[in-house]
C-alpha cells in the first residue's frame, strides 16, 4: 500500500507555543546559537486521518502524514548529577559556526524545549521528556490539517526489473536498557520480537523513536528515521540500480555471545527471506554493538548475501592506524562515517540552550575546540550524513 | 631558510658499496643530487649534508642515529630532507629512520623514496615524496621534493597527500564527502555486487605471535588482570566507568575471595548487578586461591591490575597494557589470568 | 588491548572474555569464551572453577594465534 508524504512550509510554525514542564526557544536559522545536554530531535508531523504521528498501536507507513518543512525540535535534559547515566555523554547541537557542519539542523527553525530534571529520577525524567516531545512535534504540525501542502511524495514499491539486483537495509537498534534503548512502536527495541521486516515507509513514518543518550555522535536521534537518507536513497534507485527489498530491524547490545550468534543468524535469515542478494548494515552507538554488526555481516556472507556495513572510527587522531571496535575478515566493504577522536575548532555562541554547563565542568560558551563525538549524529551510522574518514 | 640534506656514502660522493661502513659525517653546503635540489629549492639554501655508510647505519642504528641528531640539533634547519633513496631498501630505512626521529623532535622533515621501499614504513610522522623504483627518477623527483620542502621550511599547509604531493601517512582524517554516508554504502554494495569490492577503512592490525606455554603451571607466578573495572568498594581511587585514564593494582595478601562488601565493579559498559552480587564473578579470586592451595599453581602475585576497557582510545589502552606487563615482567609473574567482559 | 601488551612482554596471558571476536580482532592469542558479559566466570563456584580450570590449561598449551577455547559443561 502506497503512502504520501506531504509538505508544508515552516510559516505554519504556531508563533505562540507553551510546554508544561519545559523552557521554549524558537532559533532562527543562522543564530550563533548552541544546544546541549540534547537528548532528540524530531519533525514536526501530523496525520490528517486522527491516528498517531508516532504511533505505538497500528501500523505506520500507510495513508497520508503532513510534515511541516525545514522545523525540528530539539529536547534537552541536564540529568541530575549525583544519578546522572553512566554511558551519558555531552551531546551538543551548534546552529553556526564550525561545528553547525556536523549537525543539520543550523538552517533550520530549532524549537528548543529544555527539560528540568523531575523528583522521581532519571528514567522518569527522562519518560516525560521524550513523550511531551514527540506530544509538541504533532501539535507543532497541526496547522498544516487546514493547508494546501507545497509538495506530496508517495512512497511504494513497484515490482522493478527482474535483472536488478535485490538490495535490503538491515538497520540496527540498540537496547541497553532504559535510557539506552530505540523504541519501535513505542516498545523498548529488546521487546519488540526483532529481528523483523518492515515496510521501509514504516521507518519514515515515525515507527522507530529515539531514546538513547550515550554516544552522541554515534547515535540514532528520532529525525534520522523520520528523513532516513538510506531508506529514502534505496527508493530513489529502486527501479534504477537495484530492487529495494525493504528493511530488517535488528537488535544491537545483545548481552551474551550466544545471543549475539543467534540474532546475527536470525537477521541473516530475514535477509534470505527479503530474497535480498545484497544488504546494507548500519550500527547504532558504540562498543559491544559493533561486535553485534560484525557478526551480522558474518553470518550474511557465510548466507550467501553480500554486505556492505555502516560504522564509525574511533582513532587518536596522533595515530597511524585506523581503529574499528570490532572487525571480521567478511567486512571487507565498509563506509566510515568518520573519526570520532577528531576536535572540531573552537567556536563561541552568543547564546547557549539546554544548560550552560557542560558535564565535564566547562562552561558551554568558551569550551574550547570540542571532539566530533559530542556532537548529536555527526558520526551517525546509518550513513545520514556526509561526514567520512580517509587516509592521509 | 635553512635546509639540510641526508645522503647515503654512495650519493654523497665518498664511495661505493666498499665505503658502506663509513660512519657518519657533517660536509659543507650542497653535495651530489643536492644540487639539483638546491636549484629547485625556493628561499631555500641546503647549509649542510650529512652522510652514512647503509651498512654503518643498519648495524649501528642507535649511534649513527644519534650522531645524526646531534648534527641537526647543532644547527637546526628549517627543514631536513632525505634522499631520494629510489628503491634501496637500506637506504631507503636509514632516511625513513632519521626523518622520524627528527619530525618527533619538531624538526620538519621529509624523505623520498619508492613506495614500496620498506623506509616508508619507519618515517612514522614525517612526509615522504615517491619516486620512481631507480635512479632513473631523479630529474623527476627533484621538483617535487623540493616544493614539498619549500613548503615544509615556510610553514605552510601541505593539504591531503593528493594535494601535497607525498605519500599518505596513516592518520585517519575526517572530511565532508561529496555524497552520504548511505549513498556511499549504495555505491560500494552494487560495486561488490558487480564483482568489485572496495572499502573506505580496512581491517589490518598489528599482531603479536603468542609466547610460548608456561612450562609448569605448579611453578610459576600467576597475576589476575582485570578490564571489567574491579575496584574496592567505594571507588577510592575513582577508576572512571568509560573512558579510563588509567589502572590501579590493588593488594591482595590475606585477602582469599572478593567478596561482596569490600569490592565492586564500576564498569559502565555492562549491568553489573550481577557482578556486584559477587565480585569473583569477575576477578575469580576464591577459585584462584583455592588451586594455588591444591598446588595446580606455584603461587598467585600479591596484587591484581584493574582498568575499564570501554570507550578508551586504543593507543591509551596500549600504553595501560605495556605499563602493565611492565610491572608484571618485573615481579617474575610467568603466567596472567585476564578478564574481560 | 592488555593481552596483547603483556603478552608482547613475552608473558603468557589467558583472556576469558564473552566477546571472543572482539578478542581475536584485538590480538589475543589464548582466548577462553566465557557465558556472559555481565560474569565472565558464570555465576557460580562450580562454573568458575570450570573455566579458571580450562584457562590454566590454555596456559600450558602450545597455540596458534586468536586460538578460542569453549568451556564444556
Amino acid at each position: 500500500m502506497a503512502w504520501e508524504l506531504a509538505t508544508f512550509p515552516s510559516d505554519l510554525l504556531p508563533s505562540q507555543l507553551e510546554v508544561e514542564g519545559a523552557d521554549v526557544q524558537v532559533v532562527r536559522p543562522g543564530e550563533p546559537v548552541r544546544v546541549t545536554h540534547v537528548l532528540d530531535a524530531v519533525e514536526p508531523r501530523i496525520r490528517p486521518d486522527g491516528r498517531a504521528a508516532f504511533p505505538t498501536k497500528g501500523k505506520a507507513g500507510e495513508g497520508r502524514t503532513n510534515r511541516l518543512d525545514g522545523v525540528v525540535v530539539l529536547s534537552c535534559l541536564d540529568f541530575a548529577e549525583e544519578e546522572r547515566p553512566l554511558h551519558e555523554q555531552e551531546s551538543i547541537v551548534d546552529l553556526a559556526g564550525p561545528g553547525a557542519e556536523f549537525t543539520p539542523f543550523g538552517d533550520e527553525t530549532c524549537v528548543v524545549l529544555t527539560f528540568r530534571p523531575g523528583e522521581a529520577g532519571n528514567e522518569d525524567a527522562e519518560a516525560a521528556a521524550r513523550k511531551t516531545t514527540l506530544r509538541v512535534a504533532e501539535e507543532l504540525a497541526r496547522p498544516t490539517l487546514d493547508a494546501e501542502p507545497a509538495e506530496v511524495e508517495t512512497f511504494e514499491l513497484g515490482a522493478g526489473d527482474e535483472n536488478l539486483p535485490r538490495v535490503g537495509a538491515l538497520i540496527q537498534l540498540s537496547d541497553l536498557g532504559p535510557l539506552y534503548h530505540l523504541y519501535v512502536y513505542g516498545t523498548p527495541a529488546g521487546q519488540a520480537g526483532l529481528p523483523r521486516i518492515v515496510d521501509p515507509a514504516e521507518l519514515l513514518d515515525g515507527a522507530v523513536t529515539s531514546g538513547e543518550y550515550h554516544w552522541a555522535a554515534m547515535r540514532n536521534p528520532t529525525i534520522f528515521f523520520q528523513r532516513n537518507t538510506l531508506v529514502r536513497s534505496l527508493y530513489a534507485e529502486h527501479g534504477k540500480r537495484l530492487r529495494f527489498a525493504d528493511v530488517v530491524l535488528m537488535r544491537g547490545y545483545e548481552q551474551s555471545a550466544d545471543d549475539k550468534q543467534r540474532a546475527a543468524e536470525a537477521a541473516a535469515a530475514r535477509a534470505q527471506e527479503l530474497g535480498a542478494d545484497g544488504v546494507v548494515i548500519t550500527t547504532d552507538a558504540g562498543g559491544n554493538s559493533h561486535t553485534d554488526v560484525m557478526l551480522t555481516c558474518r553470518a550474511c556472507e557465510r548466507a550467501g548475501i553480500r554486505t556492505t556495513v555502516i560504522l564509525a572510527e574511533e582513532t587518536d587522531p596522533e595515530s597511524t592506524r585506523p581503529i574499528l571496535t570490532d572487525w571480521v575478515p567478511e567486512a571487507d566493504s565498509i563506509v566510515s562515517t568518520g573519526n570520532l577522536e577528531e576536535q572540531v575548532e573552537e567556536w563561541k555562541p552568543e547564546r547557549v540552550l539546554g544548560g550552560d554547563t557542560l558535564l565535564d565542568g566547562t562552561a558551554a560558551a568558551s569550551a574550547g575546540p570540542i571532539p566530533v563525538r559530542n556532537y548529536l549524529g555527526a558520526a551517525n551510522q546509518m550513513g545520514q550524513l556526509t561526514l567520512g574518514a580517509r587516509t592521509e | 631558510m635553512k635546509a639540510v640534506h641526508y645522503l647515503n656514502q654512495f650519493f654523497a660522493g665518498l664511495g661505493g658499496e666498499d665505503k658502506a661502513e663509513t660512519p657518519p659525517v657533517r660536509l659543507d653546503g650542497a653535495v651530489g643530487p643536492g644540487r639539483g635540489l638546491a636549484a629547485e629549492l625556493e628561499d631555500v639554501d641546503i647549509v649542510a649534508t650529512i652522510a652514512c655508510g647503509d651498512d654503518y647505519f643498519a648495524e649501528h642504528e642507535d649511534e649513527a642515529l644519534a650522531t645524526l641528531l646531534a648534527y641537526l640539533e647543532e644547527d637546526p634547519p628549517d627543514v631536513l630532507v632525505a634522499g631520494p633513496a629510489f628503491g634501496s631498501g637500506r637506504y631507503g630505512y636509514a632516511c625513513g629512520t632519521l626523518v622520524a626521529a627528527a619530525a618527533e623532535r619538531g624538526i620538519a622533515s621529509v624523505a623520498a623514496m619508492h613506495p614500496e621501499n620498506p623506509g616508508v614504513d619507519a618515517a612514522g610522522k614525517a612526509y615522504v615524496v615517491p619516486t620512481a623504483v631507480n635512479v632513473a627518477g631523479m630529474r623527476d623527483v627533484l621538483p617535487r621534493l623540493a616544493r614539498v620542502a619549500s613548503a615544509l621550511a615556510a610553514g605552510r599547509e601541505l593539504g591531503t597527500p593528493d594535494q601535497g604531493g607525498y605519500l599518505p601517512r596513516g592518520f585517519r582524517r575526517n572530511y565532508f564527502a561529496e555524497k552520504t554516508g548511505a549513498e556511499r554504502a549504495i555505491d560500494l554494495l552494487l560495486a561488490k555486487l558487480g564483482g568489485e569490492t572496495r572499502t573506505e577503512v580496512g581491517g589490518g592490525l598489528d599482531r603479536v605471535e603468542p609466547p610460548a606455554a608456561v612450562p609448569d603451571l605448579s611453578q610459576a607466578l600467576v597475576a589476575l588482570v582485570t578490564e571489567a573495572g574491579c575496584v574496592p568498594q567505594g571507588n577510592p581511587d575513582r577508576l572512571p566507568a568509560v573512558r579510563a585514564q588509567g589502572w590501579f593494582r590493588y593488594d591482595l595478601t590475606g585477602e582469599e575471595t572478593l567478596s561482596a562488601a569490600r569490592y565492586e565493579s564500576v564498569h559502565g559498559g555492562f549491568d553489573v548487578t550481577l557482578a556486584n552480587e559477587d565480585p569473583n564473578r569477575l576477578v575469580p579470586l576464591d577459585t584462584a586461591r583455592e588451586l594455588e592451595r591444591e598446588g595446580r599453581i606455584g603461587r598467585l602475585h600479591e596484587a591484581f591490575y584493574t582498568t575499564t576497557g570501554n570507550g578508551t582510545p586504543v593507543v591509551t589502552s596500549t600504553r595501560f597494557g605495556r605499563e602493565i606487563a611492565g610491572e608484571l615482567r618485573e615481579a617474575g609473574v610467568g603466567a596472567v589470568l585476564l578478564s574481560g567482559t | 588491548m592488555l593481552a596483547k601488551e603483556i603478552e608482547r612482554a613475552g608473558i603468557p596471558t589467558v583472556y576469558v572474555t564473552s566477546l571472543p571476536t572482539v578478542a581475536t580482532m584485538i590480538g589475543a592469542n589464548r582466548i577462553i569464551r566465557g557465558p556472559a558479559i555481565t560474569h565472565p566466570f558464570g555465576l557460580d563456584a562450580d562454573e568458575r572453577r570450570r573455566i579458571v580450570e580450562r584457562a590454566f590449561e590454555l596456559l600450558e598449551t602450545e597455540v596458534e594465534p586468536n586460538t578460542v577455547w569453549e568451556v564444556a559443561g
